[in-house]
């Protein structure tokens, strides 16, 4: 197979996994919201609704403000989808099931992740509208605070794997899972993980205080778009947490590709769960919270996890 | 379907109880949205700012009106192309909104008028040039300007008009706030129109128990009920506040199915809402107001929240004979007025089912589940002074939380004055 | 790109979904929908007209935060080739980043007393 059918290949994997992972994604969020609710399950209902109610935002128009950022506003939910896009593919399958696996697969992973401030940026400061670009300044806050803990948390992972190619550290795995081998390090990811995706409790730039802050004026299909592009950030950090944390493929009785989706869908469950279950955070807390205690405790994470490994 | 609703006079529960309808979306913001439901009557100055929500919804789109009882009000005017139902609310949005998408109906146009507020003025011939940020004023809109602040750094201010539609906010609230980054520095609230008593309510919705307390023996066991309903469907509502929109549906439902008598299920809530954190790190310390600040207003919870036993019931012989104490709370911050009406919900179920057949006796005035209610007014419209200077220096979002936490019900006044007026007329 | 090796995939990746995104968006544009009036264009506080126009040269109060951020940042960077050769190279890479990082915390801890990470 030619290098560019390979390539090819790799955008149509991770296409088909994130359009499939969005909807999965508002399928279940609905599931959990209607278990905490305590409203009698219609999975027909379940299972139609996003479909529904995307068919409606393709159908209506989509509006500008009066002297909006044209250009910013079209690039932002098309780079944050991007960005989902580059963090899912270097997410492998199986050991040779992978989308693409740079030897500095960890590094490229956290280009992407940092890069999430910008395209939540340019969302927020392009319509011209208070709300929205208050919730675009709350976010630079917000990922100023969560970058340092949330890559900590990985780079234990890179210890024992001595590489940072994600497959290696999957590889590294075999006997020990990382859940194990660095107990603080999951719910350090998953921590952070709600406040990249800005879902639930740490929704501060697109929260319900904002009237939706940076989507505010988000109308149609850019509306569309964006919840798009966050659902599909939301699942991307949770496949990487599966491999990172999970052990990846490795697993009893099933396939490999089988168990990434599994631990996939049970961070997602956690995540999503976290949204209807947590109260919204203040801003300042978060900072505080994240500055004082998250990277203290992840670099004692990282430092007592690579004691154990000398 | 996504909807944006705004609550006119007295029809605040009827809007909310339409979330529980699993077809129903209640949207933040107009660019959701295809229906913009109107309920009630609508006061005539919030006419302009009613039209421009309209606008801001995309096509196709269309306003509907539910009446509830409300006269017609003069700002039905511009909106010529509305539907006015009565009953059967979601199905009939959703009827509306299939014909809107498969083009039956044609999408509304706009109402206000398509003239630039000013045109663009500037020294060159694309307008720019000038003083401030990018010079001229496009779109007859200036920039946001220097000001001094409280760090010591000069950077804008920004003039911010917010309502009266906000959704977090009770309708017909209006401020004008100057934030410096994401600190309010300047706040003015405007005069109600709902306050202000320009609006009649409506007969069908709006006479609750506390309104007809006023002028007629009202049952204990009625009251008391309402009022852990009232505080119910408040916790509901924060709850949205908090982004946990699923949680406050599911009290909501509990607030219709509560019983006198049976506070358990009121005691579980308030465990959950620990759990939660609502109680915690959401609210914890933000906007605490000093009891001195709240002396003699009658601010029912939120005055209690602070530690004044203020509370009308005390003086009822009827509630003494149940052994009534008001339950008060010492932090005064939003926490203590969410636990002060969790406290008080579960107080009153108790009460309700004790009373038996007591009645009050009609003084004029009541202990509304917001404070002491009486035809000269309401305690929202005393508690509006204060918000000027509680929620200057404070991040916006604590303001909205400390806004949620205070449960202004701007048209109670004017409900209480309508009923004391329609007692005159029929004696 | 594809020279890029494994990379260059995932910038093929990367600009593929970038490009998908915004074909998504442009599609809706088949639709004709009536010109947008001026009103229409206002942008949402609630119903009222904006005074000014939404940018400005904002506040972000949290500007300390961001500075004590770049002095972490750079941290990270020499953390990534350090992890990889830490079990390799044993205690004194240990010592050698433990040396750093109590050091960048020192100032964390300086910077709470500061009260770098509050603003309001």
């Amino acid at each position: 197979m030619s290098e560019y059918a390979a390539a090819g290949v790799a955008i149509a994997a991770v296409g088909a996994a994130l359009l499939a992972g969005v909807y999965f994604v508002a399928v279940f969020d609905r599931l959990i919201g209607a278990l905490v609710e305590g409203r009698p399950l219609q999975w027909s209902r379940l299972l139609a609704e996003p479909v529904q109610s995307s068919a409606l935002m393709a159908v209506q128009q989509r509006r500008t403000t009066e002297r909006p950022d044209a250009p910013a506003w079209a690039l932002a939910p098309a780079l944050f989808a991007g960005l989902a896009a580059v963090a899912l593919a270097m997410v492998p399958l199986d050991r040779d099931l992978v989308a693409t696996d740079p030897a500095t697969g960890f590094v490229v992973f956290s280009a992407a992740i940092a890069m999430v401030m910008i395209a939540v940026y340019l969302h927020g400061w392009s319509p011209n509208s208070a709300f929205a670009l208050h919730g675009a300044y709350r976010y630079g806050a917000q990922a100023l605070s969560f970058q340092i803990p949330f890559l900590l948390a990985m780079l234990a992972t890179v210890l024992p794997a001595e590489s940072l190619s994600i497959v290696e550290i999957v590889n590294a795995q075999e006997s020990l899972w990382n859940v194990v081998r660095q107990p603080a390090g999951l719910p350090l990811y998953l921590v952070v993980g709600v406040a990249v995706s800005f879902w639930g409790p740490l929704n501060l730039p697109d929260g319900s205080d904002l009237a939706g802050g940076t989507s505010v004026e988000d109308s149609g299909l850019s509306r569309l778009l964006w919840k798009a592009a966050r659902a599909a950030m939301l699942v991307s950090v949770a496949a990487m947490g599966a491999a990172a944390f999970l052990g990846g493929w490795w697993g009893p009785w099933l396939a490999g590709p089988v168990w990434v989706v599994l631990k996939t869908v049970a961070l997602l469950g956690v995540l999503l769960a976290s949204g209807h279950l947590l109260a919204r955070v203040r801003i300042e807390q978060f900072v505080l919270v994240s500055w004082v205690v998250l990277i203290p405790l992840a670099l004692l994470n990282v430092f007592v996890s690579g004691a154990f490994l000398l | 379907m996504p909807v944006f609703a705004v609550a006119g006079s007295g029809t605040r529960e009827q809007v909310q109880d339409l979330r529980l309808d699993v077809h129903m979306q209640l949207v933040d913001t107009p660019r959701a949205a295809t229906i913009l439901l109107v309920a009630g009557a609508i006061p005539e100055e919030l006419a302009e700012a009613l039209a421009r929500l309209h606008d801001s919804i995309p096509h196709p789109r269309c306003t509907v009106w539910w009446p509830l009882g409300a006269p017609s009000g003069a700002w039905l005017g511009s909106f010529p192309h509305h539907v006015a139902i009565e009953d059967q609310v979601p199905g009939r949005l959703t009827a509306i909104q299939r014909e809107l998408l498969s083009g039956q109906r044609p999408s509304e146009p706009p109402i206000l008028p398509d003239v630039d507020a000013a045109p663009w003025r500037g020294v060159g011939p694309f307008g720019q040039g000038g003083t401030g940020m990018t010079g001229g004023t496009p779109y007859g809109r200036p920039m946001a300007e220097l000001g001094p602040d409280r760090d010591g750094l000069r950077l804008d201010v920004l003039p911010l008009t917010v309502g009266p539609f906000f959704p977090r906010f009770p309708a017909g609230l209006v401020l004008d706030a100057k934030l410096a980054g994401d600190i309010l520095v300047e706040v003015a609230v405007r005069d109600n129109p709902f306050v202000t008593n320009s609006v009649r309510g409506n007969d069908r919705a709006g006479r609750g128990p506390f309104l007809r307390a006023l002028t007629e023996p009202v049952s204990l066991a009625e009251l008391e009920l309402a009022r852990a309903r009232a505080h119910l469907r408040w916790v509901a509502d924060a709850l949205a506040a908090c982004e946990l929109a699923a949680l406050g549906l599911r009290v909501l439902r509990l607030a219709t199915a509560i019983m006198p008598g049976d506070s358990e299920p009121v005691e579980s809530l308030a465990r959950v809402l620990g759990w939660t954190q609502a109680l915690g790190w959401s609210t914890r310390g933000v906007g605490r107001i000093e009891a001195a600040a709240l002396e003699g207003l009658g601010a029912g919870p939120v005055a209690r929240a602070s530690g004044l036993p203020d509370d009308l019931r005390a003086q009822d012989q009827a509630y003494r004979d149940l052994g009534f104490e008001p339950i008060v709370q010492a932090e005064g911050d939003a926490a203590a007025r969410w636990r002060q009406r969790l406290a008080e919900a579960t107080q009153s179920l108790e009460l309700a089912g004790r009373a038996g057949d007591r009645r009050t006796i009609p003084t004029g005035s009541i202990e509304s589940p917001r404070g002491l209610l009486e035809p000269a007014g309401g305690p929202a419209a005393r508690l509006l002074p204060l918000i000027p200077g509680l929620l200057e220096g404070m991040e916006w979002g604590d303001a909205v939380t400390t806004l949620v936490s205070l449960d202004l019900d701007l048209e109670e006044a004017s409900a209480a004055a309508g009923q004391a007026h329609g007692e005159a007329v029929a004696s | 790109m594809i020279l890029l090796g494994p990379v260059g995939v995932a910038l093929a990746v990367f600009v593929a979904a970038i490009l998908l995104a915004l074909l998504i968006r442009v599609s809706g544009d088949v639709q004709r929908h009536p010109a947008l009036a001026v009103p229409e264009r206002s942008p949402f506080a609630g119903g009222e007209a904006p005074v000014v126009h939404a940018w400005n040269r904002y506040h972000a109060r949290y500007y300390v935060m961001a500075l004590v951020f770049l002095a972490f940042d750079m941290e990270m960077v020499f953390m990534y080739p350090w992890a990889v050769v830490f079990v390799r190279e044993g205690g004194i890479a240990m010592v050698e980043m433990g040396m750093f990082i109590t050091i960048l915390l020192l100032g964390v801890l300086y910077a709470w007393r500061e009260r770098v990470f509050e603003w309001a």
